[in-house]
């Protein structure tokens, strides 16, 4: 195998494929990244089995064949090289990179050790690419970061009568988005459990503009393509919760608050609450709300925010990192907070629009 | 409060707290002596009457010992339950003396009174209020120090307490009072052991130096000490040895642990009955946190084996819990691999790192989520562990016990509960 290209072109296809490479691992393949050049086409993929990134690059080849790096190390060094031309050239036993006066030399995994992944099955359809990234926005926060509860770290996508639902929840808070101009993604009754974190990838994907996603269903996994990135995820087996049931019919109590100053006023009280799990009291009474943290070490904070209340005098404390995350996700200028009491599950949404809901529960205080 | 003003201490320790108390609530016990603590073979005497103690009997002896020495005592389990209400009590008079009041146990406490000498006369005066209040209205008597430091006044009402001597009671003065100028004079003659912080290991290696006294010690240099007890032992111990203690009275400052040890009749020899008596120990410490109205953050274990070994392992969570099976689950996950080994003649479990329940985070309550193989434990436990509470404010800590506590009833174990020591 013997290319040579720019080194921004090297780096942006290496760093995308090393984000699904297991980075931690001891040397071995997984941790690699496969170049693959064909042509004037060099593939770049990195993969942990669970989730692979896969890109193509135009490079000036001059010997086709397939190498695989240490991928965060060769990532490395890419960054450090010169601007300008990148030559890498190598078989099974090394990998020369070079630019300008300086060489390296690598050792290679051996290509047969790279994970066989599976070929993406051939029906496409697209998804709308500024909708989708606004749901992933809202939603896969939302979904649970410990692998004790595999289920909850995945984002529920299902096909819906009237479009395409997102579901995740770590069992604190739940966020349910509603993609109308998706009818038809998955077919109908179809549920597919996708990890978060390839969502969270994908986000990633889509933050750069608008291009055309297309996904393609297999029966274990789920592949985005974007443009020429391909990204595929294992999907993960089991049930997702039953949560329709947790969602209140309608609430007694309705807060209306500005969004960005309900945001900052939770970001400036927090400061005081120095651990994750310190919560932030939310006063409900008249056509003001007060914020109040308050720790034995550190002190406390207090903000009063204008705001439009209705519903009985009350105080709800939540976890701020949860909260804040519901009121971040809320499109529009206001958020609507609705509560049943202060010990069961709020209730965040946009004003207007009926197709985004956070739910989240409270936490009890003394 | 003013600086130069000299400092003043003063040290309120109950007279054999457990015994009398007892013995205020049955008076056909007056007189007789009276041993409380475990009953069983290893039982350990938590706190013995005066009467009790002029045959030789004396507090953390082994229960069998005190009841050879002394066949006629009663002999009781404690009911620790009166005596923290006494405690409170206690408490509720000491706090007409000084805001600087600090707890130190159920049955001591320290007061600093430097700013109340216009309010209640000199340090004399103000013991005997003390004294003569406690009597008045917990009946039961006391023994007060003073002194510049809490170290002095520690030392002082220890001297002013009653004496078992070679069969007799010597009545104690009740009151002593050691000024500034006196304190190099009064702690001389004292054993080494006296000093706050010399342990028995300790005072065996200055017994090796030849030196028993206090006396010795401040005669020592400070290098001397050091090279004998480590740099920071070494330093404090001198400090200590020249009547020098700048420990402040931390007023309000709350049992710094709650804990429970049982010392078992036979040796347990099965790791699950080791288990068994964690969860059932620490089910009872997080009752016993929850009613004081605090959390805690640390778990403590500790394993005796039968060769007097000691294995002591904790764990401290990153936010203030209140729950049994949370103290529970910690417990016996520190027991881990510990097993029998030789025989377990001790288990303790104890919970510190006490914070009040109001700054206790709160509990992040979770969706009603029907997960398989998951339970919804910990809000359903904060809702039993409150119903356990109840149930034992009424009826006693062993009105109720995890099923986990009762899986198998004891045939071995003497009820040996090993309460805290009282002085």
């Amino acid at each position: 195998m013997k290319l040579r290209c720019e080194r921004d072109t090297m780096l942006e296809a290496l760093s995308l494929a090393a984000r699904a490479s297991s980075g931690r691992s001891a040397p071995t393949a997984l941790g690699g990244v496969r170049l693959q050049l064909q042509g004037d086409k060099l593939g770049v993929t990195g993969t942990d089995q669970d989730l692979t990134i896969a890109t193509t690059v135009a490079v000036a080849g001059s010997g086709d064949g397939t190498v695989v790096a240490p991928g965060r190390l060769l990532t490395d060094i890419v960054r450090a090289l010169p601007a300008g031309a990148v030559s890498v050239q190598g078989d099974e036993e090394e990998l020369h990179v070079s630019a300008g006066r300086a060489e390296f030399v690598l050792r290679p995994y051996r290509v047969a050790d790279f994970p066989h992944l599976p070929a993406p099955a051939q029906s496409a359809v697209s998804l709308p690419t500024a909708g989708l990234a606004e749901a992933l926005r809202q939603v896969v926060r939302a979904a649970s970061s410990e692998d004790s509860r595999p289920v909850l770290t995945g984002v529920l996508l299902a096909a819906e009568p009237d479009g395409l639902r997102l579901v995740a929840t770590d069992s604190y808070r739940l966020a349910v988005k509603e993609l109308h101009d998706a009818a038809g993604v998955l077919p109908e009754g179809q549920r597919v459990l996708v990890p978060s974190r390839a969502l969270a990838e994908l986000q990633r994907l889509l933050a750069g503009g608008t291009v055309a996603v297309e996904m393609r269903l297999g029966p274990r996994d789920l592949v985005f393509s974007v443009g020429e990135v391909q990204l595929t995820t294992r999907l993960i087996e089991g049930e997702f919760p039953p949560y329709q049931q947790l969602i209140p019919f309608n609430y007694p109590n309705k807060l209306v608050v500005a969004r960005e100053a309900f945001l900052d006023g939770i970001r400036r009280v927090r400061l005081v609450a120095r651990d994750a799990t310190t919560p932030v009291r939310i006063s409900l009474r008249g056509d003001s709300i007060e914020l109040n943290v308050v720790t034995v070490d550190w002190g406390q904070a207090t903000e009063q925010l204008d705001a439009k209340y209705e519903g009985a005098e009350m105080t709800i404390a939540f976890n701020p990192q949860y909260l804040a995350d519901g009121v971040e996700a809320i499109p529009g200028d206001e958020v609507v907070l609705e509560t049943l009491d202060s010990l069961k599950p709020a209730t965040l949404k946009p004003t207007g629009a009926a197709d985004y809901l956070y739910l989240l529960m409270p936490v009890r205080v003394s | 409060m003013s600086s130069n003003r000299p400092r003043v201490v003063l040290h309120v320790d109950m007279n054999a707290f457990f015994a009398s108390v007892e013995v205020k609530e049955r008076p056909w016990l007056a007189g007789r002596p009276v041993l409380v603590g475990g009953t069983g073979r290893r039982g350990v005497v938590a706190s013995a009457s005066y009467e009790a103690r002029t045959c030789g009997a004396r507090s953390a002896m082994p229960m069998g010992q005190a009841r050879r020495l002394c066949p006629q005592a009663v002999v009781l389990p404690g009911n620790f339950e009166l005596y923290h209400s006494y405690s409170r009590r206690l408490h509720e008079v000491l706090a007409r003396f000084s805001p600087l009041v600090e707890a130190v146990g159920l049955d001591e406490a320290y007061l600093d009174v430097s700013g109340a000498g216009g309010l209640f006369g000199p340090p004399e005066a103000m013991a005997a209020s003390v004294r003569q209040q406690v009597r008045a209205e917990l009946g039961l008597d006391c023994s007060v120090g003073a002194g510049p430091n809490k170290l002095v006044a520690k030392l002082a009402s220890k001297a002013a307490k009653p004496r078992a001597c070679r069969g007799r009671l010597l009545a104690g003065p009740g009151i002593v009072v050691v000024a500034e100028a006196e304190v190099l004079d009064f702690l001389r003659p004292l054993p080494v052991a006296s000093l706050w912080g010399v342990g028995p290991a300790g005072a065996a290696r200055l017994a090796r130096l030849g030196v028993t006294s206090v006396r010795q010690v401040a005669a020592l240099s400070p290098g001397a000490l050091e090279a004998a007890l480590g740099r920071v032992a070494g330093k404090l111990l001198h400090e200590l040895a020249w009547g020098r203690d700048p420990r402040p009275v931390q007023p309000g400052r709350p049992a710094k642990s709650v804990g429970r040890e049982e010392t078992y009749a036979y040796d347990l020899v099965s790791a699950d009955e080791m288990r068994l008596r964690v969860a059932r120990m620490a089910d009872a410490v997080a009752s016993r946190v929850r009613r004081s109205g605090q959390a805690f953050r640390t778990v403590t274990l500790k394993v005796r084996y039968a060769d007097f070994t000691t294995v002591t392992r904790s764990h401290t969570f990153p936010a203030p819990q209140v729950s049994g099976p949370v103290l529970a689950g910690q417990a016996e996950a520190l027991l881990g691999g510990l097993g029998p080994a030789g025989g377990v003649r001790l288990l303790g479990v104890s919970a510190s790192g006490l914070v009040p329940a109001q700054a206790c985070p709160g509990h992040q309550l979770e969706l009603g989520l029907a997960l398989p193989g998951q339970s919804r434990a910990e809000a359903a436990w904060a809702r039993v562990s409150a119903a356990v509470d109840q149930v034992r404010a009424r009826f006693g800590d062993e009105a109720v016990a995890p099923g986990s506590a009762l899986a198998r009833a004891a045939p071995r174990t003497g009820k040996g509960s090993a309460p805290a020591r009282e002085g």
